[in-house]
């Protein structure tokens, strides 16, 4: 096995499989429609609300797109082949989330355009939006991922992921929401950007590390 | 291809769920070998092939490999080993081929269609792993071994599910692996013909 064909394995699986994807992509855009019907349509309550209400759908989505991501493998003993095959298990970690990240955002940011519409997302702010998504979503999957790999091998794992990584999503999900807030008002956001930026390239370094030692643990 | 290598494992001691499965356990491996490990259900067989992979780490133990001791850089071994657990490592939603060049990058067409024309899947070679029978799953999983040119063979129950032919070729293979100057370290249930160099028993 390379670092190659590996990334190469995860992403047609990735695409043979990319029901799970598009489901995660369906439950975003219908909680996002959900809201102007369920509460208020008004642009007077939508626009202040809008940056909230889409990183908690986008939260929601991702959690649910990375409570599974290495069942399979365990399931059918490629986790366990990773493990022995002689190359840096962080590193695989590091590609196989990386993958997922792309799988995910991307499609998230396409579709991005038409929820901050429906939500009437001030237009200054989408690209604040957009910035905030980029920088803060790889944290929330490398640190979902060290959760999903530590319960990867327990039958209730999907309900303990969440309690476990939950807490550490909140603060990502308090700068996102304060950056396009304060763009929304006309004060500075870059800061929280940067901070977004900041967790993520911290988890960056952590997170491969500690996704290996859990799924070491995991196959034993 | 003819191999040249060695396997030196001393005092290992496997513990799981507080249990100790084997203690000062020592045994070595040289060209040419097979090494099958006995021992009841729940003895330690799999634990022990697991630690030689680098799957399971045990308490006290040093693994050497050619002469270099590997027991916290498992890498060089595991570059010249293949290992076959009870799961079969193959992803459901992949074909055959797929699969077996996902492990076996360097594999050439040829190389594929004999190895295939051999465990009897010719026809399956588009098929998605998800419509094998286990049995045949744990020929595409032993098809690694030939196509992967390592002199090192952990093998955890392979004939596991496998017809009496599948049996046959796979011991053939053994053979040929060892005649080559290959080593395999193996656990199976079943009664092997004349392959079996040496027996380590576990209690
Ligand atoms: N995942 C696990 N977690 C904790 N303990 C385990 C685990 N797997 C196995 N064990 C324990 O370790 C012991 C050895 O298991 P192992 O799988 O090595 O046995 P084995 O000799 O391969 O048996 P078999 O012939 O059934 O394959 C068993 O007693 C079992 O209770
Ligand atoms: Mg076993």
């Amino acid at each position: 096995m390379t670092y190659l064909t590996f990334g190469r394995t995860q992403c047609r699986v990735l695409w043979r499989r990319k029901q799970d994807t598009v489901n995660a992509l369906l439950f975003f855009v219908m909680v996002v429609a959900l809201f102007p019907l369920g509460i208020n349509p008004s642009a007077a309550f939508l626009a202040p609300a809008a940056g909230g209400i889409i990183w908690c759908a986008a939260v929601l989505a991702i959690l649910m797109a990375i409570d599974g991501i290495f069942k399979e493998d365990f399931r059918d003993g490629t986790l366990e082949q990773w493990v022995v095959c002689g190359l840096s298990l962080p590193v695989l970690m590091l590609i196989k989330v990386a993958i997922h990240w792309f799988a995910v955002v991307f499609p998230l940011l396409l579709v991005m355009p038409l929820v901050s519409e429906m939500l009437m997302l001030p237009s200054g702010s989408f690209w604040v939006l957009v910035a905030t998504v980029l920088a803060g979503t790889p944290c929330l999957f490398l640190l979902g991922a060290i959760g999903a790999a530590l319960t990867v091998s327990l039958k209730q794992g999907a309900t303990l992921v969440i309690l476990v990584i939950l807490p550490f999503y909140l603060p990502v999900i308090i700068f996102a929401t304060s950056a396009i807030e304060a763009s929304q008002v006309g004060l500075p956001y870059i800061g929280f950007v940067a901070m977004l930026l900041a967790v993520s390239l911290l988890s960056l370094v952590v997170s491969p590390f500690m996704t290996a030692v859990a799924v070491k643990a995991s196959v034993n | 291809m003819l191999f040249s290598a060695s396997l030196d494992v001393s005092n290992v001691w496997i513990e799981r769920s507080d249990r100790d499965l084997c203690r000062d356990l020592s045994f070595t491996l040289r060209a040419g070998e097979v090494l099958r490990v006995l021992g009841d259900n729940g003895a330690g067989k799999s634990s022990l092939l697991k630690v030689v992979a680098g799957a399971m780490t045990p308490l006290e133990g040093r693994i050497m490999f050619n002469g270099q001791d590997v027991t916290s850089h498992r890498a060089l071994l595991q570059q010249s080993m293949v290992y076959i657990g009870h799961g079969a490592g193959l992803k459901s939603m992949l074909t055959i081929e797929e699969n077996l060049l996902s492990y076996c990058p360097a594999t050439s067409p040829e190389q594929m269609q004999s190895v295939l024309d051999i465990l009897d899947l010719a026809n399956h070679q588009e098929t998605y792993v998800k419509a094998l029978s286990a049995g045949q799953s744990r020929r595409v999983a032993l098809a690694r071994l030939w196509l992967s040119q390592c002199p090192l063979w952990l093998l955890d129950e392979p004939f596991a599910s496998l017809d009496v032919s599948g049996v046959a070729v796979v011991e053939s293979k053994i053979q040929q692996h060892i005649n080559e100057g290959g080593m395999v370290l193996l656990t199976t249930h079943q009664a092997l013909s004349s392959v079996v160099t040496r027996d380590l028993v576990l209690s």
